[in-house]
């Protein structure tokens, strides 16, 4: 019996890895092209700094360079220290991992038979970085920002923009300004070293595909069916399960969806979109690349903010559908 | 125990990245995509494989290539080795999944009866195609002793016959869903194990419902054990 279960489980992690495997591989792939067209220059500056608008162009972005979470991050950084409003910034960090074509294709196929999904997940990621970026954005972006984002941040910043005691450069005994011009075309990386970090990249995020595929293989084939109904038709519960299984699998963006399609049948649809919108803005695997960007205090508002609306919208959508 | 740092970093990368490549394109070869996929996604799968091909081949190129000298770290030399290691485990060790327990573990198919474009005679539906037309015309009188062939695997139901079923996928096996027809099986007739394979010709006729009243069950006139087809997934 626990032979056959086994081998059930294993077939399930195939299934799972080799459906997915082509989307990680056509989101890394953009994901080196998005650094072969690296984004810098003045256009960044010129993006709004309304509360609203900000975070919306940033969340639009995601069409024009479509990559999942951790393709995102470099971006998004990249932006950030080009001088980008931290609004629209934050909005392409948080949205753009669902709001591209990739995502939205990957999602489709896994659930043609729910168009819903197709609309509210996109929906629901752009009220998220929204409502994050406004929170974010009440605090000042050194208690924020990691210090050398911070450093690269104010040298392509107007003078005036920086206050007198934030500024580094121009004070006696500080380094003056690198070479690092505002106007500097940006570097592009040789095509060897692109392919070598895709390469490597593709691996990594293999290996937790992997990791997650043994998860959601596992859950299915030994956790009893009544215990996943039981936790999966309560309508909170199953958001909070469906949320600590986002953030410990850990799979990218342009997958999550099929992982999803695991426990589709057992869950609300409230926890099921919980799932797809809260692994894209925080899990294990981008506490760390987030932490190239933020100081633990903005990881914790992120972790603590997202959670809350991503709880919030199942919650919605749990009385919309149920 | 840590692994040491790579020598030779892009040589490494490029037999992982060929391992993956290879699994995606002799999945296409072996019948592992029809047991696993819908039909509808084999083609993406062989593209992302010749894609992952030609990656491992530029590789390849860098490993002899004046970037030779390039050295790992330990990272990326716990990667490099394990998803090579999973990827050969992939490729040695086929899926052979039971239908039935897979079956056991999930809730039935529920697609609407609008799916049903056309009725095709009774010979010719499918198992499917006989569910479904059950599930959108519910008096069971109206299809008694209509002639039925189908084919399907032996699902066990508790408290009652086993079924005969098939599994039905959106996308892959993980979203796989069973649809079943009672069968009267004839007496003195030794069980079937769960997960066989059998063509069954006979008739449609009444039957007691569990929860009383009737329902249709298949009358076989004759049972045949076939090996699996070649794709079960199809319905």
């Amino acid at each position: 019996m626990i032979l056959t279960r086994l081998a059930t489980a294993w077939a399930l992690f195939q299934g799972l890895l080799i459906e997915a495997l082509p989307f990680l591989l056509i989101g890394v792939l953009i994901s080196a092209g998005a650094r072969w067209f690296a984004p810098g220059g003045r256009w960044l500056r010129r993006l709004p700094t309304h509360p609203l608008l900000g975070p919306l162009t940033g969340a639009a972005l995601g069409f024009a360079l479509p990559a999942c979470e951790c393709g995102n991050v470099p971006v998004a950084r990249r932006m950030l220290s080009g001088g980008a409003p931290l609004g629209a910034g934050l909005g392409f960090l948080f949205a753009a991992p669902v709001l591209n074509p990739i995502v939205i294709a990957s999602t489709w196929a896994a659930f043609p038979d729910q168009p819903w999904l197709l609309l509210a997940r996109p929906i629901g990621a752009v009220v998220v970085a929204v409502g994050l970026s406004l929170l974010l954005g009440l605090v000042s972006e050194p208690l924020l920002l990691q210090p050398d984002l911070l450093a690269e941040r104010r040298l392509h910043q107007p003078l005036a923009a920086v206050g007198l005691l934030e500024r580094s450069s121009g004070l006696v005994g500080s380094p003056a300004p690198s070479a690092l011009s505002a106007e500097a075309a940006p570097v592009r990386p040789p095509l060897a070293e692109l392919m070598k970090h895709a390469s490597q990249e593709f691996l990594y995020l293999a290996l937790l595909l992997v990791m997650g595929s043994v998860i959601a293989a596992l859950v299915q084939s030994f956790v009893p069916r009544s215990w996943l109904l039981a936790v999966g038709g309560a309508p909170t519960l199953s958001i909070l399960a469906l949320m600590l299984l986002a953030l410990v699998v850990s799979v990218c963006s342009s997958v999550d969806a099929f992982l999803a399609l695991s426990f589709a049948a057992q869950v609300t649809p409230g926890a099921l979109l919980a799932f797809l919108l809260l692994g894209p803005v925080i899990d294990l695997k981008l506490v760390s690349l987030l932490g190239l960007l933020f100081r633990p205090r903005g990881l914790v508002l992120t972790t603590a903010g997202a959670a809350l609306m991503v709880l919030l919208i199942g919650q919605w959508v749990n009385l919309w559908r149920l | 125990m840590t692994p040491p740092p790579l020598q030779r970093a892009p040589l490494w990368r490029a037999a992982s990245l060929g391992l993956w490549a290879l699994v995606l394109l002799v999945s296409g070869v072996d019948g592992r995509l029809d047991l696993l996929l819908r039909a509808v996604f084999h083609p993406l799968v062989t593209l992302a494989g010749l894609l992952l091909l030609l990656v491992a081949l530029l590789q390849l190129r860098l490993a002899f290539g004046p970037g030779r000298q390039e050295r790992g770290d330990r990272r990326q030399a716990r990667t490099l080795l394990l998803t090579a290691a999973i990827a050969l485990l992939v490729l040695l060790l086929p899926p052979a999944p039971s239908f039935a327990d897979l079956a056991g573990q999930r809730p039935r198919d529920e697609t609407a009866e609008s799916e049903l474009s056309f009725v095709l005679p009774p010979a010719q539906r499918s198992l499917t195609d006989w569910v479904r037309l059950l599930r959108s015309q519910p008096d069971p009188k109206l299809f008694a002793g209509d002639p039925v062939r189908i084919s399907g695997f032996v699902l066990p139901k508790e408290g009652e016959p086993p079924q005969l079923a098939r599994l039905l996928v959106r996308c892959c096996l993980a979203d796989a869903s069973p649809v079943g027809l009672p069968v009267h099986w004839p007496a003195g007739q030794a069980p079937f194990p769960a997960d066989q394979w059998l063509a069954i010709d006979g008739v449609m006729g009444l039957g007691p419902a569990p929860g009383g009243g009737e329902r249709l069950e298949v009358v076989p006139s004759r049972i045949r054990p076939i090996p699996r087809p070649a794709r079960p997934l199809e319905p």
